[in-house]
């Protein structure tokens, strides 16, 4: 049985800059891109140990910045320092239910979705697990896509700080956690572009030649 | 679209036709095509993983360059005029695109200032220049090295600018902070709107591919030119 055609296994790299097809030869490790000069590589260059490191830290970073405050409102010399979810919730208490769900999407969903969605990712070709590569691919659309969004809470804190600015009488003030947050968010988006998909279908097309491999086998020696 | 994955399957089920003139390899799963561009007006999708590997505007270097020079006209109201305005009793404040940085920084949050400001303000603004200056630049053959790297830095600056994140932002900063004083829309924040689907079609309209096609045609012709130069002179 043949399988299509694919770039690596007949001495091509597809640049990464400008998607230009290279022909190599197979001693080469990296070389520039003949068309924009980017440097070329395979695969990107250990991409699954640079997306562990980086979902890794990004899964860490999420515990002070869901535990520290990220925004306190201060109005007429009171206020409590708020969590991210602290404030989705206080919207919802206030009747908001439509802007709590964004921020509730925006800061808590996307990043978690985004972590299990990598940590998927990396334990497929980690592990050589035996999924559909079109239902990673579409993990990966997914964490590719929603990623930069959670930028939100920060956006909005940052207008709140400059606009609330009363003094006394009211006041926003930016907290620790809206640090740490800015970090994951930046993290998990440096951690998605270092993932090569590809990877998820060399494992599959592995597996494939494998089970052909033993069906042959098997074949030959019944008859 | 299609089209790929009928001429791979005949090639894989005739490999003794010999080599078969490869254009392109699907970026997120590495099948080889033997097609590079989509036509004018459609694009190109991998038959096997369905990325979107290609997609050929009509006019797109006109039509991005024109987007680019009306977000960088935009800009400039944007960036000055205030966006919003919030008032308690007699007391009132404006939020410009710029001043939110400005008290983040003023704070001590200079990691988280940076951010900010490079996703709301820089990236947007980089993309703009690089794509107005690429779609000008393309036209000549002299510029075809600097035109390359403001490729690859643009393919760098694309997924952070975040204006439409920001309007969220906004929208959400409104409706929350409405309870407490007087949120009033101010006209900076029209510009803002208006720079943020400016920002969206012009990178809907930008295609690499017909950049890196203009390139080569000009740097053919150049050639050409030089090669009758020197038949001339000879």
């Amino acid at each position: 049985m043949n399988r299509p055609a694919r770039a690596l296994s007949h001495g091509f790299w597809t640049c990464l800059g400008c998607r230009q097809l290279v022909r190599v030869s197979p001693q080469t490790q990296s070389c520039l891109c003949p068309r924009c000069g980017a440097r070329m590589h395979g695969r990107i260059e250990s991409s699954l140990m640079l997306t562990w490191a980086l979902t890794i830290t990004g899964a860490l970073l999420l515990i002070p910045a869901n535990i520290l405050p990220v925004m306190t409102v201060i109005y007429l010399g009171a206020g409590e320092p708020s969590t991210i979810i602290g404030g989705a919730l206080e919207l919802y208490q206030n009747g908001l239910w439509g802007i709590a769900l964004i921020v509730f999407v925006a800061s808590i969903a996307v990043p978690v979705m985004k972590l299990v969605g990598l940590v998927i990712l990396c334990l497929i070709v980690q592990w050589r697990l035996n999924v559909a590569p079109r239902q990673a691919m579409r993990v990966y659309r997914v964490v590719n896509a929603i990623g930069r969004w959670s930028l939100l809470d920060l956006f909005m804190i940052s207008i709140l700080v400059a606009l609330v600015d009363m003094g006394a009488i009211a006041e926003v003030e930016a907290g620790a956690g809206s640090t740490a947050f800015a970090t994951v968010v930046v993290v998990t988006m440096f951690a998605v572009r270092a993932f090569d998909p590809r990877l998820v279908w060399d494992v599959y097309e592995a597996r494939l030649q494998a089970s052909t491999a033993v069906k042959n086998k098997t074949h030959r020696e019944t008859e | 679209m299609g089209q790929g994955l009928d001429q791979t399957c005949r090639h894989t089920q005739n490999p003794d036709t010999g080599p078969v003139a490869w254009q392109r390899a699907c970026h997120q799963c590495d099948l080889l095509l033997t097609r590079a561009h989509a036509p004018v007006g459609q694009s190109l999708l991998c038959p096997r993983c369905g990325a979107s590997l290609h997609r050929n505007m009509d006019r797109s270097v006109a039509q991005t360059a024109a987007l680019s020079l009306c977000g960088l006209l935009l800009f400039i109201p944007t960036a000055t005029l205030p966006l919003l305005e919030f008032s308690l009793f007699s007391f009132g404040a404006e939020n410009t695109l710029m001043n939110g940085v400005q008290a983040l920084f003023a704070a001590g949050y200079i990691w988280l200032a940076s951010i900010v400001l490079f996703c709301s303000v820089l990236a947007p603004l980089g993309k703009f220049l690089l794509l107005g200056f690429i779609c000008w630049g393309s036209g000549w053959a002299s510029m075809a090295g600097p035109v390359a790297r403001a490729l690859r830095w643009y393919h760098h600056l694309q997924e952070w600018g975040m204006l439409d994140v920001y309007m969220l932002g906004i929208l959400v900063a409104l409706v929350k902070m409405s309870d407490l004083g007087k949120m009033t829309v101010e006209p900076g924040l029209y510009c803002f709107v208006a720079m943020m689907v400016v920002a969206s079609a012009t990178s809907v309209s930008f295609d690499a591919e017909t950049i890196w096609a203009r390139l080569a045609r000009r740097r053919a012709q150049s050639d050409a030119a030089e090669r009758n130069q020197e038949e001339d002179t000879v």
